[in-house]
């Protein structure tokens, strides 16, 4: 029960900061991160040319960054996320969730968050190897942004990948309910933890806006995975290439 | 008019030794209270099983929820024994009313236990008021009304532990100081006076144990008897340490 150490380690003295970060990380680059993903997945759904708008989006954002993608991905999310991950689930374990014995909205939702943050971060792992790696021993196709041919070829490889097994869409679907589910309540329960919203009608308001948020962001990438989902991918197959096709397609 | 109703109670005879259920009859009076039942078991303990047993051993003072002593879990959720009435709890747990000690801190005997942790809390966050001198120091500071408005609600607080035993992230294995401490911390800054110490008590919040440990499930205010606004005392200490670590590394 000592609040001060009397020695205090590395981990007593910046506690805080630690903490802070930690709370900070989810929102930025983590969560702008995911807002900026599910985006630019939906674009799927544009109409016209299917995945077109899908590829140019991405081209887009891989273009802006060039030689820098990889390190951007692992300073500017695979850092953050799994610091923030890894001393989440530790919170985690040092606490005794009730929302069995007192049920009201703020104590489910502490529950909901740490089930969702662990989940959300296995389905991150999983669809990291998934998109990069899993489609080759199987041959069912895996990301990627252009075939050895220059061709634009990532709507296509995304879908086969999405397509190679019936499961994996209802995992991509649970996937990212939980992530944005933990980013809403995240921001919510942040806007507290910094002293934003203080008093009770405030933290109402602001529990609206985060819903509102969550809900919208939540369709936005239900709405893409249904696009993956639906893509004709046969009709770009023909070719042996698929992705020749999926650009003359009408 | 002989209507009776089942009571059971985790029951432990010293620190060391195990718990175990004991369940009881009790006839009903009008108006009943929990402490009117552990005194009518008192007059004749014997169980549903015809046992006969030692009194249930339970902490009281005040009976009037003002000292916070008889808190226990009741039906699964903390309170104080003398406000919590037979006729509620029947209708929330109709076969019987469930009691068993408060969870997070350690079982003397029954439903006796040791709130030593709260009281080293709040010597923490020193929750006081320093006024010792050598000479008179005159009257104090006046207080504003408004500042008096803000203040009062949290001098209520009578450190039953009801926020901490409900708290999910309050635990030995946390060392987290709990909701009623960071609020006499803000009770304590808030006052002309007690504001000398005020970085020390910000200090304090922002070390482990601190405000970084809260989960944000706001157990605290919804099951604290006196109706503390502990959660936006808990937002506002944690505004007061972000400032505060911003003066402390980038100067006032």
């Amino acid at each position: 029960m000592e609040a001060q150490s009397q020695s205090p380690g590395l981990d007593a003295k910046y506690y805080f900061l630690i903490r802070r970060l930690h709370s900070l990380c989810g929102l930025i680059p983590v969560g702008v991160f995911l807002c900026f993903h599910l985006v630019a997945n939906s674009a799927i759904l544009w109409p016209g040319q299917p995945g077109a708008e899908f590829q140019k989006a991405i081209d887009r954002l891989h273009g802006a960054l060039g030689p820098m993608l990889v390190p951007v991905e692992i300073v500017g999310i695979f850092i953050p996320l799994f610091f923030h991950a890894i001393l989440g689930v530790k919170i985690w374990l040092s606490s005794s969730p009730n929302a069995s014995s007192y049920t009201h909205g703020p104590n489910i939702r502490f529950t909901l968050q740490r089930i969702t943050g662990v989940f959300a971060f296995v389905f991150i792992l999983y669809h990291v190897w998934h998109m990069h790696w899993f489609g080759k021993p199987l041959g069912a196709g895996h990301f990627e942004l252009h075939t050895k041919a220059g061709e634009p070829a990532a709507a296509v490889t995304t879908a086969t990948a999405i397509q190679a097994a019936w499961w994996i869409a209802p995992i991509y679907f649970l996937g990212v309910v939980a992530s944005v589910f933990h980013l809403a309540n995240g921001i919510w329960t942040m806007l507290i933890t910094w002293g934003i919203t203080i008093r009770p009608a405030s933290q109402r308001v602001s529990g609206y806006v985060c819903a509102v948020f969550g809900v919208v962001l939540a369709l936005v990438g239900i709405g893409a995975l249904s696009g993956f989902r639906t893509f004709n991918v046969d009709a770009t197959a023909s070719s042996g290439h698929g992705v020749t096709a999926a650009t003359h397609a009408p | 008019m002989s209507k009776s109703f089942k009571v059971r109670i985790l029951r432990q005879a010293d620190p060391n030794s195990g718990s175990h259920w004991e369940t009881f009859n009790v006839d009903y009076e009008d108006g009943m209270n929990m402490t009117t039942v552990f005194q009518r078991i008192a007059a004749d303990p014997v169980t549903t099983e015809k046992q006969p047993t030692v009194p249930v051993a339970f902490d009281s003072c005040c009976l009037e929820e003002v000292c916070g002593a008889c808190t226990m879990v009741i039906n699964g959720r903390v309170r104080q024994a003398c406000s919590a009435l037979v006729d509620a709890l029947l209708e929330e747990s109709p076969d019987a009313i469930e009691v068993r000690p408060m969870t997070k801190f350690p079982v003397v005997r029954d439903l006796v236990v040791d709130r030593h942790a709260m009281f080293e809390s709040l010597k923490c966050v020193k929750a006081w008021v320093h006024v010792d001198g050598y000479y008179d120091l005159g009257a104090g500071p006046r207080l504003a009304p408004q500042v008096q408005e803000e203040a009062y609600p949290l001098s209520r607080c009578m450190t039953c532990g009801c926020c901490v035993e409900a708290c999910p992230q309050f635990s030995d294995k946390t060392g987290f100081i709990g909701p009623a401490a960071i609020s006499q911390a803000i009770l304590f800054n808030l006052h002309p006076t007690g504001r000398v110490e005020r970085d020390d008590r910000l200090g304090v919040l922002t070390g482990p144990g601190g405000i970084a440990d809260c989960g944000n499930s706001q157990n605290c205010v919804k099951v604290c008897p006196k109706e503390i606004p502990l959660t936006d005392s808990i937002a506002k200490a944690g505004r007061d340490t972000t400032l505060y670590k911003l003066r402390q590394w980038f100067g006032r």
